[in-house]
């Protein structure tokens, strides 16, 4: 009746654009947090950008941008054989623009609640921006960068217009569960729609319940 | 008093000639009408003067909206089986009537791909991505696949297709070059909008069940508005409804 592999697929996308997020938002979130000049403010705004637009204009524009007809598409078609466009990693891609805001805003939230005391008794002590960052700065903001973790994985599994726009459907590719329950509701498969959505319901509780078990535990380290 | 009542019978009239003058109805139209509807439109609002509210969507989905008690007036489909299930409900007071046929076509705007008859051009390695519209919703889409499978290429094409969630995002994936090539209504490339962006041709028609569009007046336009939405379902097969249709490569009886 129902197919399993939506799910794996938009398992494997939030998974995957959390990670890459990670990776990102902690340099930026950290510049964010320390550097002080007008470009940061237009900085901030770009970042929040993907709160406020439709994702249909979103996808609207990643649609261009990796079409052949378009500059920076066909640099890919031509040197790379690569289009993004109704592929697994154009979806990568969407995903980590829109949701971008749910991982950098904790974790800039975070740094800033430190007591700049911690970072510069960690320099007074000779220890490098990097390691400050990794040994200091990061292990007191674990709730922040979990809420940022979580926040970000939920608002992919959620995902719909982007992918709608640049996904183009295809069965193991990018048709992930939320592409998958609106197909059944289109097509007014009601039983099919109720099963995919009750996962879903379900999948995004505990997640989201995990987060907020965790934080607590944290919040109790904290206090000791 | 005499005063008052006076002006409550003026104001009364006022609104009556008011509410006549805001007559309108609203139709629910298949994607690949989009464009012959706005001719149809323009000629009906001036023909009448009563004014046309056109909601656009996949057929399937239109149908489950109304299904769902949407308050649309008259559904134009895309094809006759999803009228007949608004029929069979009691959301459809007339038996479906097909008003038109809708007419395939091969189309492409990347540029050095020249669109074939035998489909032979969507085996070639310059043909990436092939837009086709859902066939679980969109008439059009189970056309596509038809004729793949008529020429015997749908398993070797199967890995390239991409599914618009209707003709107008197929069109919008044709037209933005994400997809290399695809197969929109010949109406799409007629339209003053299309006209001149890339190239199209037209397949055989005996290679896909007929594309047989029917109409319907439906129960919240019957009960609600019935004359506007009866006026409109007669123009549908009205003389200058069918040479608009002509106009927008559309088959008619």
């Amino acid at each position: 009746m129902i197919e399993f592999e939506p799910f794996w697929l938009t398992l494997k996308l939030a998974f995957v654009t959390t990670l890459i997020l990670l990776v990102i938002s902690i340099p930026l979130a950290w510049w964010l947090a320390y550097k002080k000049n007008n470009f940061k403010t237009v900085i901030e705004a770009v970042v929040s950008m993907p709160l406020v637009l439709p994702p249909s204009v979103i996808g609207f524009y990643l649609l261009l941008a990796f079409s052949p007809s378009h500059a920076f598409g066909k640099l890919l078609q031509d040197y790379f054989d690569i289009r993004f466009a109704f592929s697994f990693p154009g979806l990568v891609i969407a995903s980590v623009i829109y949701s971008l805001p749910f991982m950098v805003h904790p974790v800039h939230s975070g740094f800033n609640s430190l007591s700049p005391n911690l970072r510069e008794a960690s320099y007074s002590l000779g220890k490098t921006k990097w390691q400050t960052l990794f040994n200091v700065l990061l292990p007191n903001i674990k709730s922040s960068l979990l809420s940022g973790i979580v926040l970000t994985f939920a608002h992919t599994i959620g995902e719909f217009g982007v992918v709608l726009m640049i996904g183009g459907n295809i069965p193991g590719q990018t048709k992930v569960a939320s592409i998958a329950i609106y197909d059944e509701v289109e097509t007014m498969n009601y039983d099919a729609a109720n099963t995919y959505a009750l996962i879903l319901f379900i999948t995004s509780f505990i997640i989201l319940l995990t987060l907020y078990l965790v934080n607590r535990r944290f919040d109790k380290i904290k206090l000791l | 008093m005499r005063k008052f009542f006076f002006i409550s019978i003026m104001l009364l009239a006022l609104v009556r000639v008011a509410a006549q003058n805001n007559k309108k109805v609203t139709i629910a139209v298949a994607a690949n009408m989009q464009y012959a509807m706005n001719a149809l439109k323009a000629t009906f609002e001036q023909q009448t003067g009563i004014k046309v509210e056109v909601i656009l969507g996949s057929s399937g989905k239109l149908t489950q909206q109304i299904l769902e008690g949407a308050p649309y007036d008259v559904f134009i489909s895309a094809d006759t089986s999803y009228p007949q299930t608004l029929h069979r409900n009691k959301f459809g007071t007339v038996p479906p009537r097909v008003y038109a046929k809708g007419v395939l076509v091969l189309w492409t705007t990347t540029p050095g791909i020249v669109p074939s008859k035998d489909l032979k051009v969507l085996l070639t390695g310059n043909v990436k991505k092939i837009a086709i519209a859902n066939p679980k919703t969109a008439p059009y889409g189970v056309a596509a696949e038809a004729i793949l499978k008529h020429y015997n290429i749908y398993d070797k094409v199967k890995d390239k297709l991409v599914f618009g969630e209707n003709i107008t995002q197929t069109n919008q994936f044709i037209s933005s070059q994400a997809a290399d090539i695809g197969f929109t209504a010949k109406s799409v490339v007629l339209s003053d909008e299309m006209k001149g962006k890339g190239r199209w041709i037209d397949l055989d028609i005996n290679t896909y069940a007929p594309i047989e569009q029917a109409a319907v007046i439906l129960k919240h336009g019957a009960e609600t508005n019935k004359d506007a939405s009866e006026k409109f379902y007669s123009y549908l097969y009205s003389k200058t409804a069918k040479d608009i249709f002509k106009q927008f490569g559309y088959i008619v009886n």
